[in-house]
């Protein structure tokens, strides 16, 4: 059984390191500001907005340039994108916008544009996915690795 | 040839599809979460497919062999094969039933709905309720020999869903997406493919150890029953003697 026991916590480390690398991995992504907030603070340096494209208010001038009002909670910030050309830049859809708070002419300056990251429903499918699989497995490797404990100790085991 | 030696072979192919498994789901799952690039349009949501695909594909797989199982127990008679058959359902109904609640997850950020009576979801479904009016069934009959046989019969009467589960798509008009990948080619990005095989390869492979180890224990748990009940008929027979 020490055997047993000891492969199964390899598979533990494994698992341990392989979410601290993808936490890592998505940590910055998962922080991001709502429209007031970046009114109230203007903070600076780049940062990530979430907020919904306020209707009647997107206005493209070229492939890749974009006017549009980003609306929070009653409170909707000017923003000029300018970047690659966006695929998911549409009103009434919420979106997460990467750059910078202007506090001179009160406009956000967005060099990238992407949908919202619905991580919550990515870790519950791979949680949902390989959990339940992994203790089935533990249960049923540990069960057959007693039942032949107990057969060799009830000299069971022999040529019929 | 002896139990042992039976054993001692199934463990020795048992350790390749162990490790075989744990290498391809750790580079899948590397590869999934960090290294493949988002989906244009569905985002990051897009990394559901490594888990749920594998996981649906697995579970059509296990039934497969159920299936073949079952025709072949019913030709030979074979315990051993109705053994694994036995097996092969339970883990088939535990694929089946985490690849429906990982489509639903899915299904919510990408349709805004956990659940809908589409085709390719209901004949799923369906597939999931023969299994486990199968695995009902073989607890219910009393009889180890009948139990088996009409087990067997559902099993290959069950088959009839797999086809439709695969064309729903095309002959229905479906929310559920098309195969990306088919005889007609592949409709997917290189970055998005390569973690989507690893995972489908490793989800098999992990089904093929799960199996093994199964059916041994399956087939342990009733050798000491067998045998505990033949050593306890002795023990009375010779009281009954003296």
């Amino acid at each position: 059984m020490t055997n047993f026991y000891i492969r199964w916590g390899g598979v533990c480390i494994v698992a341990i390191v392989l979410i601290v690398l993808t936490y890592n991995h998505y940590r910055d992504n998962l922080a991001s500001l709502a429209p007031q907030q970046v009114k109230q603070e203007a903070p600076a340096g780049e940062v990530r907005v979430l907020g919904m494209v306020q209707g009647g208010t997107l206005e493209t001038r070229a492939a890749g340039e974009a006017t549009f009002s980003l609306l929070g909670e009653s409170v909707s910030l000017p923003v000029h994108y300018e970047g690659p050309p966006p695929d998911n830049l549409r009103e009434l859809k919420i979106l997460v916008l990467i750059g910078t708070w202007t506090a001179d002419t009160q406009v956000f300056e967005a060099r990238d544009i992407g949908i919202v990251p619905n991580y919550g429903f990515i870790a519950g499918a791979y949680l949902l996915g390989l959990l339940p699989l992994a203790l089935l497995l533990f249960a049923m490797t540990r069960r057959v690795s007693l039942l032949y404990e107990e057969i060799k100790a009830s000299k069971l085991y022999e040529e019929e | 040839m002896t139990i042992h030696r039976v054993i001692r072979k199934v463990q020795r192919f048992e350790g390749w599809f162990g490790g075989g498994a744990a290498l391809c789901l750790i580079a899948g799952l590397y590869v999934g979460l960090i290294g493949s690039p988002p989906d244009y349009y569905q985002g990051e949501v897009v990394r559901i497919m490594y888990i749920h695909v594998p996981l649906a594909h697995t579970s059509l797989l296990g039934y497969t062999v159920l299936a073949v199982g079952s025709l072949w127990y019913l030709w030979k008679r074979d315990p051993i094969v109705d053994n694994m058959c036995q097996a092969v359902a339970a883990l088939s109904a535990v694929f089946t039933a985490l690849a429906l609640g990982t489509g639903m997850i899915w299904g919510k950020p990408t349709w805004d709905t956990w659940w809908t009576w589409d085709a390719r979801l209901t004949s799923f479904t369906v597939l999931l309720l023969i299994l486990i009016g199968y695995l009902m069934l073989r607890t219910f009959v009393d009889d180890p020999e009948k139990e088996a046989r009409y087990g067997a019969i559902l099993a290959i009467v069950g088959f009839v869903d797999l086809p439709i589960i695969h064309f729903s798509v095309e002959w229905w008009r479906t929310l559920h997406q098309p195969q990306s990948i088919s005889m007609r080619g592949v409709s997917i990005s290189s970055g998005l493919l390569v973690p989507l095989l690893l995972m489908s390869v490793g989800m098999s492979l992990l089904f093929s150890y799960m199996l093994m180890v199964r059916t041994q224990l399956l087939y342990l748990d009733r050798l000491l029953h067998a045998k505990k009940g033949r050593l306890l008929s002795q023990f009375h027979l010779s009281k009954s003697d003296s």
